[in-house]
């Protein structure tokens, strides 16, 4: 059979599945799809047809375009996002952390350690907090946390005003994480930056604030949100280190595989612990200025922070294997 | 994946499930780069539309509501929007969609969410380090180092379908004394079929870099050329 031939006997059905696809392309209708599977096989013995017996450019190309496009439809994926979901918060995600508990130790150290020095530093010598903070947002922590201050609650007496500090929560915040995981590029120095900076000029927050300020304002409004936000960050820094290490290090695979590799298993910590973040936003947004005592709002942060210790160690265990 | 093989094109061969293998035309570093100028061009636009609008709303529910909202609107803008384009049906950001490009997985499919966020995301280090994205040149896929993390590239939406004007009929069918791959042959049956649109001189150049197969430079090298072509698309 000649080129011609082979046109001549196939051409109907190649029009047919381009209509169909052209129309499903772009209005998605159910009804038109019933042929397009077995269409579909057509072409693709078709495409290796022609491939094989060189028919030229013009043939396999159409083929070649029509097969992607059938390709695509046919394997666009509708899958259910709330089955997803449920499956990614009772086992994929915790299984993912526990999984990296090396990167866990070294993320958190790179957190804890200068925040406790920080810290710290404030009881000894002031100056290392001051030089770290700046005289701006020592005033802001003097307004916000000094002890003259009014309370965090009457802060937020505005209409509106809990609804803007979510907003600016989210977008600072998860902001910051998704930076922190972009850093991991740079064979991770970025993430290990990143991530040292915001122990450092959190511990030194929390150091002024004790030397200069009412340490209880500053606690009790953090308590609540802060294992969510805490937590979330260094999964995210997690899953920045993963990049960076997978091409500093990359084991018995090429550099490139081991990106692409490292990118596949850092996923479920970067959207675990984004959305971790997002949680302390709504958090801190409408919980940790509301008007209650001290005690309660001890009680709430450590029962968070058990809570999640829990849910990392326990949740998804059955599934650890898979 | 990991061999590296001299190819004669950037065409990019995906095998699929159903045992075919189709072909996607990888597009280069400087298309996408043009197509990441409009992006950028069109994320400026959009964020003074969102900031006015969210102004006049200000106006109706009050300062601190809209202000909110605005800081929302303008995370999901910087960090989303990219990622919403890129699983879409178009699978393209706007520059994207506009140059006619789109980003596919590995299997030359849609790309799903997670991926397209770390290549998205990826792409604020690469920024950084300016000799980062070079790394795209060095790749054969032209993948840059967000891609690679998140296991996709970027190719031309439709492959082009090739204009075809196969010149004037052929005068003699010349007989090809070697073995050639399929893709030689492939190339060859291809020259003939595209001279048409080629200048004489052109055509010339283009048979030069098989002088040493037809043994002629020049307008001769082409006719033995495109007469090589007639036969091995006969005995095909």
């Amino acid at each position: 059979m000649n080129r011609q031939q082979f046109e001549n006997r196939k051409a109907a059905g190649w029009r047919e599945l381009e209509e169909k696809v052209r129309r499903l392309e772009k209005k998605g209708e159910t009804a038109e799809a019933v042929r397009v599977p077995s269409l579909f096989r057509q072409i693709c013995r078709d495409l290796s047809l022609a491939q094989y017996r060189m028919y030229g450019t013009r043939i396999s190309d159409r083929l070649n375009s029509l097969s992607m496009r059938s390709y695509r439809l046919i394997h666009s994926s509708r899958g259910g996002i709330g089955e997803g979901a449920i499956r990614f918060i009772c086992a994929t995600f915790p299984a993912a952390v526990r999984r990296e508990w090396r990167l866990l130790v070294v993320s958190s150290l790179l957190f804890w350690l200068p925040f406790i020095l920080l810290w710290w530093s404030a009881t000894r010598e002031i100056a290392w907090v001051q030089a770290t903070l700046g005289a701006e947002t020592m005033m802001a922590l003097e307004e916000s946390y000094g002890k003259g201050a009014s309370e965090v609650i009457e802060q937020r007496q505005e209409p509106g005003a809990n609804f803007l500090m979510f907003g600016h929560y989210i977008q600072n915040n998860v902001g910051i994480d998704f930076k922190l995981f972009a850093g991991g590029i740079l064979f991770g120095m970025g993430t290990i930056f990143f991530q040292m900076f915001n122990g450092i000029y959190i511990g030194a927050m929390f150091g002024y604030v004790s030397y200069a300020g009412d340490p209880e304002k500053l606690l009790s409004f953090a308590a609540g949100h802060s294992s969510f936000e805490l937590l979330g960050m260094i999964v995210v820094g997690m899953a920045g280190l993963k990049i960076g290490f997978s091409m500093l290090s990359p084991g018995h695979l090429s550099r490139t595989q081991a990106l692409t590799k490292a990118g596949r298993e850092a996923l479920p910590l970067l959207i675990g612990g984004a959305s971790m973040t997002a949680l302390a936003a709504v958090v801190e947004g409408f919980w940790s200025a509301q008007p209650v005592g001290y005690t309660t709002k001890y009680l709430v942060g450590i029962f968070f922070w058990v809570a999640h210790l829990l849910y990392f160690v326990v949740v998804g265990r059955r599934s650890d294997g898979s | 994946m990991a061999k590296v093989e001299r190819r004669l094109d950037t065409l990019e061969t995906v095998e699929l499930a159903e045992g075919i293998e189709i072909h996607l035309r990888v597009a280069g570093p400087f298309l996408r780069f043009y197509a990441y100028v409009l992006d950028l061009i069109i994320l400026v636009a959009s964020a003074l539309v969102l900031f006015f609008g969210v102004m006049l709303l200000g106006v109706g529910v009050g300062g601190n509501l809209a202000m909110g909202i605005f800081l929302l609107l303008w995370f999901l803008l910087v960090w989303f929007a990219p990622v919403f384009f890129e699983t879409s049906r178009k699978g393209a950001t706007p520059g994207k969609m506009a140059l006619g490009l789109r980003v596919v997985d590995e299997a030359g499919g849609t790309v799903a969410f997670g991926p397209a966020m770390i290549r998205n995301f990826v792409r604020l280090g690469e920024m950084i380090c300016p000799f980062l994205p070079l790394a795209a040149f060095f790749n054969p896929r032209f993948q840059r180092l967000g891609d690679l993390a998140a296991g996709t590239f970027v190719v031309y939406s439709r492959p082009r379908v090739e204009p075809v004007d196969a010149g004037p009929p052929t005068l003699e069918t010349i007989p090809v004394n070697l073995s050639l791959t399929r893709e030689e042959r492939a190339a060859i049956i291809s020259f003939r079929h595209r001279s048409g649109n080629w200048s004489e001189a052109r055509r010339a150049e283009l048979a030069d870099y098989l002088s040493t197969l037809t043994g002629h430079a020049g307008p001769k090298g082409v006719s033995k050329l495109i007469g090589m072509a007639s036969w091995l698309e006969d005995r095909a």
